[in-house]
């Protein structure tokens, strides 16, 4: 066996994804670093890597997004090497420089490549350069509202504005009519102001029936590009993803090509070296640049499901020097769910206990999460508690396996988005693969009549069994068993009495 | 003894007898059942058994209401039996009146949209509460007079505190006195 690429790596986060890193370093030889807030001292991540070093608070600015913390830690632990994951400091620029600083191989882009694709504005002057379609819009921030409103009605209503800094949909207004205009340029600048301390925005065209389809790429140190098929990520609510497919089923294959290949332009553009991926939006039979991510993103395993990669793996790889490998021959379909802690009706964030965590398992079912009975839900992190990842050999069979899985996957505790997803991945309109970004508004919310009758059903026997009579028993020898039911309730009653 | 469960929309009623040491279930438009809720464990699973069709489900039961998973869905069921039904109704049904609008989950008062004596329609937003990156807003649960305004921007708030107190508005339009 051929020494590890790496001695140490330290991650740089949390939850899931810190787990997801910590995997494969070990498959690799590579000894794993875990760091962590107040709040995570038992978490999996913590438990599970070689090596664990607190690093501050519980809020993510006290630990998990201070930059001087996670470079002390990885002096302190010896780690030769950084990986971000995802969100906290994974495209953050000067963290990066830091890293180069430090001399720790910092596992992304540099700095300046994250730089020119973080900042919206410059991205979409990169791109234009590159040759990759830009949806028609403006390249700059106006603050004139007299200019604002001609462009606007140059462009054509309804137009979108966007957080320059922005990502996971924080900062974007869409206006229908021009009366509404300065008031939503006004929201969308003090909501950028507000996340990111700058409040910068830019209009474009709000695409209709619009998807949202990415690109995964990974570039190494020697100009070589691969591009590792695309992502349909438009089953979302308030832009926030929620289901993702791979590969996405409006796409011919010219089109996906095209696709790849502007995916490819733009890394090389930048002097890409990482993961990343490109996010288009597609509509009617065109695509539009986004963004790029500089990092890897959330649903990286749907790719790796399908092209039968470890992207992880293919980091260390190339931030090791080594080439990217060739994308192989996709197989079949790939589907992630995420179960996110929150009410299904409303989205409000669930928070509290995991008392009971029952997972779901089988052929094609693959589980990237940090849940562990007892887990604390807190208010601190995303509530994001679990992918659930299937594949399988074509898209019906996902969908069916994807449903199966859910049904199967049981967490009491905190409620979680998962009924919704099923009803998407259920819905006629996801089934027929023609859906767009507003699939979740139009899907029916109601669980189906079969459902609501079984579950009055569940909750009278229930009842019953917990409140029937326990009969007064002449003798010990004459007297019926009395069921766990009973004694829960009596239970429970004296519980109250005490009270 | 009945009991009275509200599913959504779906309301049914519900007889048990227990007959050769199986447990019968009648619903009110005539259809039986034959049922085995089985406990698994201690945290609320049940294996549930309907005229021999298997479902996993999980029951939490909390005061006159259960939360049912089953089939990947969560239903939250009002239950309830015929004592406590006929106490209810000598308790009189209590309305509207003066109510206290509370923070569902933690989190930060990013923005307070309305000022005591306001006049607010069903739905309309009262503040916004910032949790894990996302604004929540917090919507009147009816036509309203604003009583209290319990909260200002930057407020860090607990599940269950205190954000906003309504009364009934007037029924007849009137203006604002001040």
């Amino acid at each position: 066996m051929s020494p590890p690429l790496f001695q140490r790596v330290l991650i740089a986060n949390r939850g899931e994804i810190a787990l997801r890193v910590i995997r494969t370093a070990r498959e690799m030889g590579i000894e794993s670093v875990a760091v962590y807030s107040d709040a995570d001292r038992n978490a999996l991540h913590v438990r599970r890597a070689d090596h664990a070093v607190r690093i501050g608070g519980s809020a993510p600015s006290d630990s998990y997004l201070r930059v001087d913390a996670v470079l002390a830690a990885a002096r302190e632990s010896g780690a030769d090497c950084i990986h971000p994951g995802y969100g906290f400091l994974s495209e953050n620029a000067g963290f990066s420089e830091a890293c180069a600083e430090a001399g720790i191989t910092f596992l992304g882009p540099s700095a300046d490549a994250i730089r020119k694709m973080g900042d919206k504005v410059e991205a979409r002057r990169v791109a234009d350069d590159a040759g990759v379609p830009l949806v028609p819009g403006l390249k700059d921030d106006v603050r004139d509202d007299a200019v604002l409103i001609e462009k606007a009605a140059e462009i054509g209503y309804p137009v979108m504005l966007k957080a320059a800094a922005g990502g996971g949909g924080k900062g974007i207004r869409i206006v229908r009519a021009e009366k509404d205009l300065l008031a939503a340029a006004s929201m969308a600048r003090a909501e950028a102001r507000g996340a990111f301390g700058d409040d910068r925005v830019y209009l474009e065209k709000f695409v209709t029936r619009p998807r949202h389809v990415e690109v995964q790429i990974v570039a190494d140190q020697h100009g070589g590009v691969t591009a590792f098929g695309e992502r349909e990520c438009s089953v979302q609510r308030r832009h926030q993803k929620l289901v993702e497919e791979s590969p996405c089923p409006a796409l011919t294959p010219e089109l996906r090509a095209a696709m790849c290949e502007a995916a490819c332009r733009l890394a090389r553009a930048v002097d890409y070296v990482g993961a990343g991926t490109v996010e288009f939006l597609y509509s009617e039979g065109a695509f539009y640049f986004l963004e790029m991510n500089t990092r890897l993103q959330v649903e990286h395993p749907i790719t790796e499901e399908r092209f039968g990669v470890d992207l992880v793996r293919e980091q260390f790889r190339v931030a090791a020097g080594l080439p990217v490998c060739e994308a192989p021959e996709p197989r079949g379909h790939a589907i992630e769910v995420r179960v996110n802690a929150e009410d299904p009706d409303n989205f409000f964030p669930s928070l509290g206990r995991i008392r009971r965590l029952g997972v779901p398992g089988g052929q094609g079912v693959r589980l990237d999460s940090a849940l562990f009975r007892g887990l604390e839900v807190t208010p601190f992190y995303d509530s994001m508690l679990a992918k659930l990842v299937v594949h399988a050999e074509d898209r019906d069979t996902a969908i069916a396996r994807a449903i199966r899985a859910i049904r199967e996957f049981r967490i009491v505790g905190v409620t979680t988005s998962m009924p919704v997803a099923m009803r998407a991945l259920d819905s006629e309109e996801f089934r027929s693969g023609d859906y767009d970004t507003g699939i979740l508004e139009r899907i029916d919310r109601r669980p189906s009549d079969k459902v609501l009758e079984l579950a009055a059903l569940a909750a009278a026997v229930g009842k019953f069994l917990a409140t029937e009579e326990i009969p007064v028993a002449p003798s010990a020898a004459s007297r019926p068993p009395i069921s766990a039911w009973n004694l829960l309730d009596r239970a429970e009653r004296l519980g109250r009495g005490m009270r | 003894m009945k009991y009275f469960a509200k599913a959504l929309d779906v309301e049914r009623s519900f007889t048990f007898e227990r007959r050769n040491g199986s447990l019968l279930v009648v619903r009110d438009d005539g259809e039986s059942f034959v049922v085995d809720l089985s406990p698994v464990g201690d945290g609320g699973a049940y294996s549930f058994l309907v005229d021999g069709r298997s479902f996993d489900c999980l029951l939490e039961r909390e005061q006159g209401t259960t939360v049912v998973q089953l089939l990947g869905e969560r239903v939250v069921v009002a239950i309830q039996d015929e004592r406590e039904l006929a106490a209810q109704r000598v308790a009189g049904h209590k309305g509207g009146g003066r109510r206290a609008i509370e923070a569902v989950m933690p989190g930060v008062v990013v923005d307070v949209k309305v000022a005591e004596g306001d006049t607010v329609e069903d739905g309309q937003t009262l503040c916004i509460l910032e949790a894990m990156k996302m604004q929540n807003p917090i919507p009147a649960d009816g036509r309203a007079v604003v009583a209290r305004v319990a909260v200002k921007p930057g407020d860090v708030v607990a599940g269950g505190d205190l954000l906003v107190e309504l009364d009934d508005a007037p029924e007849a339009e009137e203006g604002a006195a001040s």
